[in-house]
């Protein structure tokens, strides 16, 4: 029968050191975390700096300014713990599938069956100092023990010469030396050993176990056993969880983007390096803001594909904070990430060079936060008949050709250069210069006009000159001006009457003395002109 | 060791350099430099742009590694040149990007010249800057081939001449295809060629009684500036109207056939025909609602 082995990951100081996860600069300074509000603030946790001025836990603010004037105080954050937590049991869960997170930086998993991965008399020396440089990579300064029960492996995981092991069946010689309060027994109990003379938890075990039961209980009995190394308690793995939370609540309330992007930009990196811990990447990005005093803002930012790239994150945060602006001072938030298996691309010998998805995704991001999301993507036609209409796809290459191929011969094809929006145009027409048309026609087309009005005799274009543009927001349009030494058309194009976008223009090609080639066309309606596209 | 017996017995090196060409010979000094020499000498990766003269004056297409600047008018066929190179490289299977600082990409007409869509990713910056910046991280993601086109003047926005030279170097760094397209001199001395269209005159079908239809446009490449290739400095090139445009008149497809089986005078008997047949139909219609008046 193969013995259960469990090792236990052990944060000392967590709430400190959760708090130093989320502030890496904080790390030299003499830090506290304190518990409570105003007077009642009690110290919680203290760093070696502020300890060795002299600082003790259960402090009050005041008292432990009154030791150390230069103490940078901190409130105690669930928000950073709870992210602390899961990213110890992450750690864990880099070495086994079954892992029990137990809360308050104590995390255990099932080191059964490693001896594969870390052979030899030392493998599990080998595994408990890589499950400390792993969680160490991810902020925590963690200590490790590996015994055969959950009770032991924490008892050992306490000790500061970490890693500490404790060999199958040896977990009641490893415990007697240790003081009882390793044990962490009810107060009550703890007085009554006390004036025992219990010292050890070596002495406790020595005491006979009925006489034990019948002055201290059901919990003395409880208490006896793991003193004799006995922890019933099986392993509890925890679900993995659906989704990934980073966040912090902050000291004081932010008003202003930047700031606020420091931090969500370090809890970013934080959450990217866990989900690379599991080669996973975010496909949907929330994010919930504690606004001032109360209430919520939580919001979504879309990702056009799985990414743990930390630039183009922060940049579609940033342009949807901008662009709706949460209304209130942040003094909290979390960022929670959807996982998702990133886009995996196979490399071809022979065919041409594949785009690294990853790359892809991170630079669409990234100019999507740039130019805005509708500016980029792959364009695709539309069935309509109006020349400017067109629209955008995601762009999602499909993979090259696993041979190169030669490109099709080209069909040496002319190119209209669309202009967006159309410009308005000033047109002369003269008379004299219309198109000649037989006199019957010319009557049949005057008779047609009163009942059909865009059938009318087509106008003869003499000159055209762009109309400068009063909306600024696209800057200054190109200049279009001369006398006309070509005009075809008019071609008719009439779309949508039966809606509010109704299209209904008569097109010209004209060509100026100048040399350029344009597209014009009049509206039928307004009899507006407009020039929307340059033959190039 | 085996030395041939045409040359004297010289040290290994010395061997090679008398094999090589005067000025490259001149240059080895180690033999660690003909890693550097080989991809000097040896034939360099482009992309066609299946534009024949221009392919002619660049060596066969758009080198790998370096930027090449087209500057040209209005109507010269620079946009076409620009959608050909486009759908040259799609069409053979690779991404490119198009950076699309006048908005003026027409998708019907693309897809008309053979672009494959799914391949290309389409950007529309609204000024220079962006313009530059996009096609900077285009290039660093690694697409074979990225154009960038200013549009027509005014080009919206101005940056310093050191954007383009970080810009070229980014493309000789990833191996990118970089073609910019511009209306007037841009790049500055980082160009690996600059090709100046001019242009050409428009060709229209039809005249006096029948409705006139571009045809075509030409343009005539002159090189203003290349680095290394040798070749033709002057080309000539002319595009073809594709239109999907329909005489509402007379419901004639534009372009028209060629003018030996579509003379003028068929032209101007379709036309005055399909006014008749237009005036035939605008009767039966007349009649039908008078009709259901009475």
């Amino acid at each position: 029968m193969i013995s259960a082995r469990i090792a236990c990951l052990f944060v000392p100081l967590f709430p400190l050191a959760a708090r130093l996860r989320a502030e890496p600069p904080l790390a030299g300074e003499a830090l506290a975390v304190f518990e409570g509000n105003g007077p009642a603030a009690r110290l919680l946790a203290a760093s070696r700096t502020a300890r060795r001025a002299g600082l003790r836990p259960g402090l009050s603010l005041a008292q432990a300014r009154a030791i150390l004037p230069k103490l940078v105080a901190r409130g105690r954050d669930t928000e950073c713990e709870r992210a602390a937590q899961e990213a110890l049991a992450d750690t864990a869960e880099s070495f086994s599938p079954r892992v029990e997170s137990s809360g308050d930086g104590i995390v255990y998993f099932d080191a059964s069956g490693l001896e594969r991965i870390f052979p030899g008399p030392g493998g599990e020396k080998t595994l408990g100092r890589a499950a400390i440089v792993a969680a160490g990579k991810a902020g925590l300064p963690a200590r490790c023990g590996i015994a055969a029960s959950k009770l032991a492996a924490r008892v050992a995981a306490e000790n500061p010469d970490s890693p500490t092991l404790v060999p199958g069946g040896e977990e009641a010689r490893f415990l007697a030396p240790l003081p009882l309060v390793r044990l962490a027994p009810h107060a009550e109990i703890a007085l009554t050993l006390e004036r025992w003379g219990i010292r050890t938890i070596g002495e406790l075990a020595r005491l006979p176990e009925g006489d034990v039961t019948s002055r201290l209980g059901r919990i003395g009995q409880e208490l006896h056993w793991t003193a004799r190394g006995i922890d019933p308690r099986p392993l509890e793995p925890r679900q993995p969880p659906p989704m990934f939370r980073e966040g912090m609540e902050l000291e004081w309330p932010l008003l202003t983007l930047e700031p606020f992007l420091f931090l969500a930009g370090s809890a970013l990196e934080r959450l990217a390096g866990r989900l690379g811990a599991q080669g996973l990447a975010i496909t949907r990005l929330g994010l919930e803001l504690r606004l001032e005093p109360d209430g919520f803002d939580v919001r979504e930012i879309q990702l056009p594909a799985p990414t743990r790239d930390l630039t183009a994150l922060l940049a579609l945060t940033r342009l949807g904070l901008e662009t709706r602006p949460p209304g209130a001072a942040v003094n909290g938030f979390t960022f929670i990430a959807h996982p998702d298996q990133p886009r995996r691309a196979q490399l071809s010998l022979f065919g041409p060079p594949a785009l690294s998805p990853d790359k892809l995704t991170a630079t669409i991001a990234r100019l999507a936060a740039l130019l805005g999301a509708d500016r980029i993507g792959s364009p695709r036609t539309v069935d309509r008949h109006a020349p400017e209409s067109c629209a955008l796809a995601e762009y999602a290459p499909p993979p090259p050709p696993e041979l190169r191929r030669p490109p099709r011969s080209g069909r040496g094809l002319l190119a209209v250069r669309v202009l967006r929006p159309p410009l308005p145009l000033e047109v002369l027409t003269n008379e004299t210069m219309a198109p000649a048309i037989t006199s019957r026609r010319v009557a049949e087309i005057s008779r047609e006009s009163e009942t059909v009005p865009h059938r009318a005799r087509p106008p003869a274009i003499s000159s055209i000159k762009t109309i400068s543009p009063t909306d600024d927001r696209n800057g200054k349009g190109p200049s279009i001006q001369g006398n006309v030494r070509v005009a075809s058309g008019p071609w008719g194009v009439e779309e949508g009457w039966w809606t509010d976008h109704r299209v209904d223009r008569d097109y010209w090609d004209v060509e100026i003395d100048g040399g350029g080639i344009y597209r014009i066309f009049r509206e039928r309606g307004t009899g507006e002109w407009f020039v929307d596209g340059i033959y190039d | 060791m085996l030395i041939s017996p045409t040359l004297p017995a010289l040290s290994g090196i010395e061997a090679l350099r008398a094999r090589l060409p005067h000025p490259l010979a001149s240059q080895l000094r180690r033999a660690s430099e003909l890693v550097t020499l080989a991809q000097q000498i040896g034939p360099k990766l482009v992309v066609p742009t299946t534009v024949a003269p221009l392919d002619r004056i660049l060596g066969g297409g758009l080198a790998r590694g370096s930027l090449v600047e087209l500057v040209g008018h209005r109507s010269g066929g620079r946009f076409a040149i620009v959608i050909a190179a486009i759908a040259a490289a799609t069409s053979a299977g690779e991404a490119a990007a198009l950076v699309d600082l006048g908005d003026g990409l027409d998708p019907r007409a693309a897809e008309e010249a053979g672009v494959d869509f799914t391949r290309l990713l389409w950007v529309r910056p609204r000024r220079l800057r962006d313009a530059l910046l996009a096609a900077e991280m285009l290039v660093a993601t690694g697409f074979p081939l990225v154009v960038c086109d200013l549009g027509v003047p005014p080009v919206r926005g101005r940056v310093p001449a050191s954007a383009w030279l970080r810009l070229g170097r980014a493309a000789e760094r990833h191996e990118t295809a970089l073609f910019v397209s511009t209306p007037y001199r841009s790049t500055g001395p980082v160009a690996q060629a600059v090709v100046l269209l001019e242009r050409g005159h428009a060709e229209w079908r039809g005249e006096m009684f029948s409705p006139q239809l571009l045809t075509g446009l030409t343009g005539r490449l002159i090189v203003q500036k290349r680095r290394g290739e040798s070749g033709p400095l002057t080309g000539l090139s002319s595009f073809a109207a594709s239109s999907l445009w329909r005489c509402h008149s007379c419901g004639a497809l534009a372009p028209p056939p060629p003018p030996s089986t579509h003379s003028r005078r068929a032209q101007k008997d379709q036309w005055q025909k399909g006014g008749k047949e237009d005036e035939e139909e605008r009767n039966a219609v007349s009649s039908t609602v008078s009709a259901a008046g009475k």
